[in-house]
């Protein structure tokens, strides 16, 4: 069976993973690629229902059944690390139906900063944090701030509104992760997304060419 | 009495499979109970004693529990074409999607990881390759009892791990939703013993003609389990 690279995207309640994919999947589109999401929620399908009608419905960037909501039992940590099978079992599904895809992103509706995806279930990882949580808080670590692939610091806009140091927030991140990457972003403007597109493009995609594309050059 | 290596080593195979630690994505299903408790329908421990106590008696022992005891004797035998035909008719006694769905995915990710530690049993490659080519549907009982027998664990031991594994997977899910508290939880897995037992010594020996489920009033909690809007489990 084809292997569709995977990227997980984890993160507290509230941080931005839902409009971080929002944002990051038209960009993806807009070079080409074709991406599936499955949305891993807490307690309801409002995070899926919402990007299947942004992405799919209203501008027909891919298709709704390719929008998945997946319930976790309460146990959201568990369903993406511990034991990722029902989440096996969706991309399994998946990259037997519509091998032509390019990536499939998982979000986990997480709710603390320990959250990290098992490596069977996700090639590459981002977690979001928001500086409304304080500057404090890529200092303080914790698995997903510190072992991701990618650290991403949103709604940077609110920093002067809520107190927040961005600088002593990179400073922070950039000694907690061992100079491994991070970005600031404001998903709002889309100031700061396009970097984050072109981390995923290298880091899960590894450059490659859409699939789309190469189907049409055969 | 002393337990031989080899009687030790299946009564590990008993724990690794009974854990809840054991991936199967089972802690994510309700079978209904969140439908149940959202509706103000369900009041405390003695109510949940009546749902897991008929879930068992309608349900899983006449179904379930025949299929897994067929497909343990068949395994016995390699007679390979009663193993699809109990993973045919439990697939199709599950007339709920949801719950259908969930029994077909957990049986398939409980099968793709015993392969991944058990190499020279035959039923289970061979069913695994039946999955991995469509030719059966993988369901959570037929799947449990082929990777039992491929551990060389006990018929009855089995299909008392599945019924317990049941009956834990439900009290956990009232736990994480609030209904009971944690000593009520483990009442009730106690008060549920002579059930389980009862229902193994009742369904141990019957063919795969005589398996059959009858329980409406639980089918229409989980067809309505399908349509909520908001919910925190898979079934």
């Amino acid at each position: 069976m084809t292997h569709i690279p995977r990227i997980g995207i984890g993160g507290p309640v509230g941080s931005g993973k839902s409009m971080l994919i929002e944002r990051l999947v038209p960009m993806l589109a807009e070079k080409g690629y074709s991406v599936s999401i499955i949305s891993n929620d807490v307690i309801s399908k409002e995070d899926a229902d919402r990007m299947r009608t942004n992405l799919a419905t209203n501008r027909g960037l891919l298709p709704e059944n390719l929008v998945i909501g997946l319930a976790t039992g309460g146990c959201p940590h568990t369903a993406i690390r511990e034991d990722p099978s029902m989440n096996l079992s969706v991309i399994e599904e998946m990259e037997s139906k519509h091998p032509d895809l390019d990536l499939i992103i998982i979000e986990s509706g997480g709710d603390n900063i320990t959250t990290t995806f098992s490596p069977i279930l996700a090639d590459y990882s981002i977690y979001i944090i928001d500086v409304a949580g304080g500057d404090k808080y890529p200092r303080k670590g914790g698995l997903g701030i510190e072992s991701c692939d990618l650290l991403v610091i949103n709604k940077i806009d609110l920093a002067t509104m809520v107190g927040a140091n961005l600088e002593i927030m990179k400073k922070d991140a950039k000694k907690i992760r061992n100079e491994k990457p991070f970005e600031f972003i404001n998903c709002k403007t889309d100031e700061g997304v396009m970097k984050v597109t072109e981390h995923v493009i290298h880091g899960v995609l590894l450059d490659s060419t859409p699939k789309s594309a190469i189907t049409q050059k055969v | 009495m002393y337990m031989n290596i080899d009687e030790i080593e299946q009564e590990l195979g008993v724990m690794q499979l009974s854990d809840s630690f054991f991936p199967t994505g089972i802690y994510a299903t309700s079978n209904g109970l969140e439908f149940l408790f959202i509706e103000k329908k369900i009041h405390g421990m003695t109510d949940l004693v009546k749902l897991i106590r008929i879930s068992i008696i309608q349900q899983l022992g006449p179904s379930d529990c025949v299929a897994l005891a067929n497909v343990f004797d068949s395994a016995n035998k390699y007679d390979f074409d009663k193993v699809i035909e109990a993973d045919s008719i439990v697939f199709a006694t599950k007339s709920i999607k949801e719950i259908r769905d969930a029994s077909v995915r957990s049986g398939v990710q409980l099968i793709k990881c015993v392969v991944e530690f058990v190499k020279d049993d035959k039923i289970l490659n061979q069913y695994k390759d039946n999955i991995v080519e469509n030719k059966v549907h993988g369901v959570f009982p037929v799947a449990f009892a082929v990777c039992c027998n491929a551990l060389k664990i006990k018929k009855e031991k089995s299909m008392m791990m599945m019924l317990y594994g049941f009956t834990v997977g439900i009290v956990g899910a009232a736990l994480r939703l609030g209904l009971i508290q944690h000593f009520e939880g483990q009442k009730i897995i106690h008060s549920i013993k002579p059930i389980i037992s009862q229902t193994i010594k009742e369904y141990s020996n019957k063919s795969l003609s005589e398996i059959w489920q009858f329980a409406p009033q639980i089918d229409i909690v989980q067809m309505s389990h399908e349509k909520m809007d908001s919910k925190m489990f898979i079934t």
